[in-house]
């Protein structure tokens, strides 16, 4: 005789996969009832298959929200290798066919063209073929030489110029309040005493928050008496931007979830206004 | 040492996790299929992207990098659509190129929408460049020579001579440059273009990366941004043609009144059981 909880687990598996027919049948119906516009397309049933496809995967992808399940497994699997395929595809026609293929084979209108074209491309494509040779145990050393190069050219182009853009030009706005203390106000110009006073507390706000959590994480100095004070004030700061992040990573998320309930209710089921 | 949670507890947080995705769900469905109009205020960031492009004069070179693929389309599709749409009514010459493989489809579906709208043709009106690997070695490429970097745009058309990039040799001819990215192409249009080259430098992105741009507005680096779905909104709103993205922002409120009061309820359930615990020692 079944255990009671086993039982309950098998009738449970049943009343999901009734459920489950009943969605499939409605989703069927649904799709099914989509109406030809008067002026579509010939290929409108085309596109309207597309459609049906991209509903039914979407509404499999969220079936995950209800519990894991292998409809849901299936289209992981199906996306994960979709997007390997069209990976492979794009590599071949947006990199390879246009930087060696066409105009070495394809586009030159003579032999000197050829190689004039493979004296220019002959250097990419060793160091890009050398960087291959890591799928050999024997011959993998040579793919070394294509990463020394692009290890110095990336440092030696990116240090001057971060360096440039996220150091020197940021100490600009962090040392406003200094630039506004002693600068001049401009001729002609009376400023109110809001129109100057509100600015400076914004750089003070600014020069406070790098402060304080640069003194977070100077670790030289036990942070206690007013050092800790300055330490919790980073922390505060750093609270402030996490929270920030946080709720634009929100938006972002719903932002995805309104395009895809838009796609269902618009496109598929051809409700709304 | 506190005691592993029960099974019936476990079952109930499952549940109402489920309510919760429901309600969600309830909240972006609703205001998608009625027709209430959101107000809403444009932001000054938006403002100022906006402001520049409408300071251009009739026929000036403005560059575009779609940085972006289908993942991000739901923000940046509409966003891209409307500057677009902005350039071609101001008789702009929208330069379009992408450092995504993946984005090429979709910035060619914009561009020649936008085009179609206006009647504006390939290489007299626009051009599309379309994916050219480099990253950071193509944009100083493209500060040294425009028609070096590519010497055909994506319908295999020369560069050289073309009407469109009249008067346009490399990224120093261009004055403004915006680039609406998924990932950190932004960045790297700030520190290896803009602050090389010396155009002006907008910029629109996913919400989830637009704090991390904050930085360069206050630097002077970006001379806007348009953030996430409320940043094409922004963008629609002031060009006075709302679309996908301002009918987009009903569903966003309700959903964000919706979140802020599923926190504000569980915060207040959780002290009131911390209270409660505390009352009876």
């Amino acid at each position: 005789m079944a255990a009671p909880q086993e039982t309950t687990s098998r009738s449970r598996r049943t009343v999901e996969l009734v459920v489950l027919a009943v969605l499939f049948v409605a989703f069927a119906g649904a799709s099914a009832a989509g109406k030809r516009p008067a002026n579509a397309p010939d290929d409108w049933w085309v596109t309207r298959l597309g459609v049906v496809i991209a509903a039914g995967l979407t509404l499999i992808m969220y079936s995950f929200l209800y519990r894991d399940n292998p409809l849901f497994k299936m289209a992981e699997n199906l996306f994960v290798g979709v997007a390997l395929g069209y990976g492979v595809i794009l590599t071949w026609r947006q990199s390879l066919k246009p930087e060696i293929i066409d105009p070495l084979f394809i586009d030159p209108p003579h032999l000197h063209a050829f190689w004039m074209e493979l004296a220019r491309r002959s250097a990419p494509i060793v160091l890009g073929a050398l960087l291959l040779t890591r799928i050999s145990r024997r011959a993998g050393w040579l793919s070394r030489y294509s990463y020394t190069l692009m290890v110095g050219w990336g440092a030696g182009l990116s240090i001057p110029i971060t360096i440039h853009t996220y150091v020197l030009q940021q100490l600009k706005p962090s040392l406003g309040l200094v630039s506004k203390v002693l600068g001049d106000a401009p001729a002609g110009q009376q400023a109110s005493f809001w129109s100057t006073a509100l600015p400076v507390l914004g750089d003070l706000i600014i020069l406070a928050g790098i402060v304080s959590v640069l003194f977070y994480f100077f670790f030289s100095v036990e942070h206690k008496g007013a050092g800790s004070f300055v330490s919790q004030l980073g922390i505060w700061f750093l609270m402030v931007s996490f929270g920030a992040s946080f709720g634009n990573t929100v938006m972002g998320r719903v932002s995805l979830l309104i395009g895809r309930m838009r796609f269902l209710l618009h496109d598929w089921l051809g409700l709304g206004p | 040492m506190s005691s592993p949670p029960s099974q019936a507890a476990l079952r109930r947080l499952a549940v109402t996790r489920r309510i919760i995705y429901l309600l969600v769900a309830i909240a972006v469905a609703v205001p998608t299929l009625s027709d209430l109009a959101c107000d809403f205020k444009p932001s000054p960031w938006a403002e100022k992207v906006f402001k520049k492009v409408e300071s251009l004069k009739p026929g000036s070179p403005i560059l575009l990098s779609f940085d972006f693929d289908p993942a991000a389309m739901e923000e940046l599709h509409p966003m891209g659509l409307a500057l677009l749409r902005h350039c071609f009514k101001n008789d702009l010459h929208p330069i379009l190129m992408t450092h995504w493989p993946s984005g090429v489809g979709i910035s060619k579906q914009i561009i020649e929408k936008a085009a179609k709208e206006r009647g504006k043709v390939s290489g007299k009106d626009y051009v599309f460049l379309g994916f050219k690997p480099g990253d950071y070695n193509l944009i100083l490429n493209m500060g040294e020579s425009l028609q070096g970097a590519f010497d055909k745009d994506f319908y295999k058309q020369p560069t050289q001579g073309m009407p469109a990039l009249e008067g346009v040799r490399s990224l120093k001819d261009i004055p403004l440059v915006i680039d609406l990215a998924a990932g950190t192409a932004i960045e790297m249009w700030i520190a290896y273009g803009r602050d090389r080259f010396g155009f002006d430098l907008g910029a629109g992105c996913t919400a989830v990366i637009t704090p991390d741009l904050y930085p360069f507005l206050s630097s002077g680096q970006l001379i806007g941004v348009l953030g996430g779905l409320r940043g094409a909104a922004d963008y629609e709103t002031l060009l006075k043609r709302p679309d996908r993205a301002t009918k987009g922002m009903q569903a966003q409120s309700s959903t964000h009144v919706l979140i802020i009061l599923l926190i504000l309820g569980a915060n207040v359930h959780y002290l009131s059981r911390r209270m409660g615990a505390y009352a009876k020692g």
